[in-house]
């Protein structure tokens, strides 16, 4: 599994450009262990997610860079201090809850300046901030308006609004499209994405949803039962899952465990579980694998199917289809191999005729189409 | 998720025709009880007699003057039940017989002043002397009362004086008279309790300054006034009984309080002596009425003719310690309690007490005036 | 009409439209409109009348004839009455307040939630014996050779003049009416949104602010309604006054007790004083009630 920090940046000054730092950080609460000793760090200027189910410990993790839970071990720096006895009204971020969390008793403009209020800015400098803020994300008709009085969508604006008036180093937003509809949710991520680059701040988003994640973040930390499984950029996030649950947990994939047989520096030779021989292709960036246990990736959309025999025949296999689903741009297709195993695929619908359901098919994809992940 | 509810304009509908109804409601009640179809203010009016009534008496009166053992030989001599119902103060059982709670009852037990405040406002009728037999026993000084000359309404039934009830042992020189309490104030500084009357302690004041205790000189009244403001600061709290436990327990060093309650506690505690102020006090009675509307007078006569048996009123004193005006009851009485300074103190005090007669309406006010004034401020 | 939803089913009996709108109403507040124009709002009215008949004695006829009785009010003496009142009971609501509120925050916020039925019981208890043997357990406790000057004499320090003083009927009105405001502070805090303290936190607020700028405003409801429960209560408490107070104690309840029951017989008077009373609570009621709603939008 790869690392991001080696151990020689733990004896690094503050100034080394991460915004947020984790080592070895542990949270458990009642005898269970919700984050099992992740380390972390994040780019100042970054849009960082933490990607997972439910239960991953990801929103645990935001809450203890904010400083609403403490740490039960490990490390936690911001801008390069030490995090841990500082109480949450110190730490330089400012959180946008999944709630919002908007004060019912104050109008939004209200909401807005109370970060100023707090720290007893005068009331020119308040109102003038107030005002561009509420410029920024469009509310300023809603101004004198109550939070019970918004919509979901605007309420989201306001709770913005209020966490950037106080200009943060950093950022938090825990799953901050969660309550809305699929239509405002693309609006807003598109949003945030413009906020990101005017303001260059570094924002660290939480969410389950890995659409958001792959088209917001610059990086995305996934994880799983309270481990991060990796930390990547989206691109190889998708393209080179270094475990079999980010493979499987980002877009779809068809998974195969197996064995190395052979190795060499430019191709693997594996043998799945079920008796399928496969070349696989091993990635340059990743440490040689020469012998163990490994679950092979393949995406739907690298697979080929033919009626008949393909010319290339590494990595062919013969099955039957199950099941044709025309999805207008795409059709899906099941196949049950002759090993057992049960693909997706996924083409381009260029055929004119489909193949019917119990049709013998072929299926193949190229080595380097497909990945070896090691599995412990 | 917009908060705009739909539902706005029907939920004001139903709130104007709530307030509709309520102002029509409102007219209504208020216009029958506001026309001033004039009532009377507390009348009291007879109650119907019932069969049920014939066997049976109602009794008004103060806890500390019946016990069972009197209500029972009563029963075994007439065959008659009676029922007693209590009170402690005369202001209240007053208000109760107003408020009409007074028709039950065939016999009451207002203190003397009380007896001049219920003739006047007719409650009472008038005894037939014929059909009382004893009354020749009554001491000489209760046969007519100030508050009722030549007692056509009342028959008294217990006497006392008020006093000063203190702890011998911590003060020293003891207290002989009212004026103690101000030479004294300092040493006696919240730790002393006046009674809650305003007859009586303006009374006692103006004994210390040589009036009279039923003064109708509005100049005197306003001295007295001014000695009992000098006196306020000093004084606990004002209450006519309140003091008994306080002073048992050494939370007092000197109360103000009735010779009847006075009795009670040197039982208790040896170390309290009651002393009769050498400038003089008031003499109380407590008497026993037949009300205009009583529903059963038969069995009230019967009643008071029992209670003026010599030794029904020597055993009423013996359980009861308070004291009789019955002459032959109290040569009954065995020795210690017949000599027992504190109900009967000897004559050569009793002259200078007086008893709290009635004053003009306008001196009363006064007196109320300075005494709200004292209690208020 | 209210707004019918798009669903409703076509085959539900078509309501008997002949009923008047205003039976509704009548029959559902008619029961509790009676009981309440009997036992409150005639006697009300009532007493209203008599303090409108200056010298009105036992006996005379009842004829409303003028403001008399309200101009005797206007004395110093008595204004001093009406304010030792309004001391006694604005004092209780603050000392109410002041312990009730941190016992409040405590349970609702900080204890597990299985222990909060147990504590909240546990205040309210006292609320089950009689008030009367309240205040008599406080004079035995307060004497000066009662329970408390004995605790002190016993670890050298001197004894406490506190029975028939003010502070007396202070801490005897609060000992009684804490329970209440308790109940009704952790009602309101208990609802409380803990997301909203961590949000004041997260953009920079102090616990002290957090407190000030988020607690307060959103439990203001409880607030109110526990303020405004032990005013009025403590406004009409005679008996404490009267245990407690000592001299110096005469309270508006008193006073008007002396006008009904004792040796003044001014049922006019006392009836001014009772109505000018009630005038001034249902002011007080109206005030806040108004000034509550607009804080709480959206509890």
């Amino acid at each position: 599994m790869s690392q991001t920090i080696t151990h020689n940046q733990r004896a690094l000054a503050a100034d080394t450009g991460f915004d947020v730092e984790l080592r070895k950080v542990f949270k458990v609460f009642n005898g269970e262990t919700a984050v099992r000793g992740i380390d972390l760090s994040i780019r100042r200027g970054e849009f960082f997610s933490i990607l997972g189910p439910s239960g991953c410990g990801k929103t645990t993790t935001l809450r203890m860079i904010a400083g609403f839970d403490s740490l039960s071990a490990g490390e936690l720096f911001i801008q390069g201090q030490l995090m841990s006895q500082v109480p949450p009204y110190r730490r330089p971020v400012n959180t946008v809850f999944q709630s919002y969390a908007l004060f019912n008793h104050l109008t939004v403009r209200e909401n807005i300046a109370f970060g100023l209020r707090i720290k007893k800015r005068d009331k020119a400098e308040i109102v003038d901030r107030v005002q561009t803020v509420i410029k920024l994300v469009k509310m300023e008709a809603f101004a004198t308006r109550f939070p019970a009085q918004l919509s979901g969508g605007q309420q989201q604006r306001v709770a913005l609004a209020r966490a950037l008036i106080n200009r943060p180093a950093v950022l938090l937003l825990d799953e901050p499209l969660g309550a809305l509809d699929l239509k405002l949710r693309k609006e807003m991520q598109v949003e945030l994405s413009n906020l990101h680059q005017e303001l260059d701040l570094t924002f660290v988003m939480v969410t389950h949803d890995q659409e958001e994640a792959l088209s917001l973040s610059d990086r995305i930390a996934v994880m799983n039962l309270g481990r991060i499984e990796q930390i990547d950029t989206p691109n190889r996030i998708y393209e080179q899952p270094q475990t079999a649950f980010v493979a499987d947990f980002i877009g779809n994939t068809n998974l195969f465990p197996a064995k190395i047989e052979g190795a060499h520096p430019a191709m693997l030779w594996i043998t799945t579980t079920n008796g399928l021989k496969m070349k696989v292709k091993p990635l340059d960036t990743s440490i040689p694998l020469t012998s163990g246990r490994v679950v092979v990736s393949v995406r739907p959309e690298k697979i080929h199917v033919s009626r008949t025999i393909p010319n290339d025949v590494i990595n062919c296999f013969e099955g039957r289809l199950r099941h044709v689903m025309y999805l207008g741009a795409h059709v899906h297709y099941v196949v049950d191999l002759t090993s057992g195993d049960r693909l997706t695929v996924m083409q381009p619908s260029a055929i004119t005729d489909l193949p019917g359901a119990d049709t013998p098919i072929y299926v193949q994809w190229a080595p380097e189409d497909c990945l070896a992940i090691p599995t412990n | 998720m917009p908060h705009l509810s739909p539902t706005v304009s029907s939920s004001a509908k139903v709130n104007r025709s709530r307030r509709a109804f309520l102002r029509a409601a409102t007219g209504v009640v208020s216009g029958l009880t506001l026309s001033g179809c004039g009532w009377t203010l507390a009348e009291v009016r007879p109650l119907q007699a019932s069969a049920k009534t014939a066997n049976e008496l109602h009794i008004y009166t103060w806890s500390s003057y019946i016990d069972d053992a009197l209500l029972e030989e009563f029963k075994a001599q007439t065959g008659v039940t009676v029922i007693a119902d209590t009170f402690d103060s005369n202001e209240i059982m007053l208000a109760a017989f107003q408020a009409g709670k007074g028709a039950a009852y065939s016999i009451i037990y207002p203190s003397d002043y009380a007896v001049a405040k219920m003739i006047e406002l007719k409650l009472l009728q008038q005894l037939d002397l014929s059909r009382i037999q004893g009354l020749e026993n009554i001491l000489p000084r209760f046969q007519s009362s100030v508050h009722d000359p030549g007692n056509r309404y009342h028959v008294p039934i217990s006497w006392g004086t008020t006093g000063l009830i203190y702890n011998s042992t911590k003060l020293n020189p003891p207290p002989t008279d009212w004026s103690y309490l101000w030479t004294q104030q300092r040493t006696l500084s919240r730790r002393m309790t006046l009674i809650n009357d305003t007859r009586e302690v303006m009374g006692a004041t103006l004994r210390s300054l040589g009036y009279s205790y039923n003064s109708s000189n509005p100049q005197e009244i306003k001295q007295a006034y001014e000695k009992l403001v000098v006196l306020k600061p000093a004084i606990t709290t004002f209450t006519t009984d309140a003091w008994r436990d306080q002073l048992i327990a050494g939370d007092l060093l000197i109360a103000m309080g009735y010779s009847a309650d006075a009795m009670s506690v040197t039982l208790a505690n040896p170390a309290l002596k009651y002393v009769i102020p050498s400038s003089g006090t008031s003499l109380w009675s407590d008497t026993m009425v037949i009300p205009k509307t009583a529903p059963n007078p038969d069995v009230a006569y019967a009643w008071i003719n029992y209670v003026l048996q010599p030794s029904v009123a020597a055993q009423m004193t013996e359980r009861l310690n308070f004291a009789s005006p019955n002459q032959s009851a109290h040569d009954q009485l065995p020795a210690p309690l017949r000599d027992n300074e504190i109900l009967f103190p000897p004559e050569s005090l009793l002259t200078k007490c007086e008893g709290v007669a009635p004053v003009k309406e306008s001196i009363t006010e006064l007196y109320e005036k300075y005494w709200t004034q004292l209690t208020s401020s | 009409m209210s707004q019918a939803s798009p669903s409703a089913p076509s085959d539900v009996p078509p309501r008997d439209r002949d009923l008047p709108k205003w039976i509704e109403p009548l029959l559902l507040l008619g029961p509790t409109g009676i009981w309440l124009s009997l036992l409150l709002v005639i006697p009300t009215l009532l007493i209203l009348q008599l303090s409108l008949v200056p010298d009105i004695r036992p006996g005379q006829v009842v004829n409303p004839s003028g403001l008399n009785n309200y101009a005797l009010i206007f004395q110093p003496i008595y204004l001093q009455v009406l304010g030792r009142s309004l001391f006694f009971a604005l004092g209780t609501t603050i000392i109410c307040l002041l312990l009730g509120f941190p016992v409040a925050y405590w349970i609702a916020l900080m204890v597990p939630k299985r222990w909060q039925n147990l504590l909240i019981v546990g205040f309210v208890l006292p609320l089950w014996t009689s008030s009367l043997l309240r205040s008599y357990a406080w004079i035995t406790i307060l004497r000066p050779t009662g329970v408390l000057n004995s605790a002190l004499n016993s670890i050298g320090l001197p004894s406490l003049d506190i029975l028939n003083r003010s502070s007396a009927v202070l801490v005897g009105m609060s000992y009684s009416l804490l329970p209440y405001m308790v109940l009704i502070l952790y009602a309101s805090l208990e609802k409380l949104d803990r997301r909203l303290l961590e949000a004041a936190a997260d953009l920079g607020a102090p616990p002290s602010q957090v407190f000030w700028r988020v607690t307060v405003p959103q439990t203001l409801p409880g607030i109110t309604a526990g303020a405004l429960l032990v005013f009025i209560t403590g406004l009409g408490d005679f008996v404490d006054p009267e245990l407690l107070g000592g001299a110096s104690s005469m309270t508006a309840a008193r006073l008007i007790y002396n006008q009904f029951l004792g040796a003044t017989q001014n049922w006019g008077f006392g009836s001014a004083l009772s109505s000018l009373l009630i005038l001034a609570v249902s002011l007080a009621i109206a005030l806040l009630l108004r000034y509550g709603d607009r804080n709480a939008s959206n509890v």
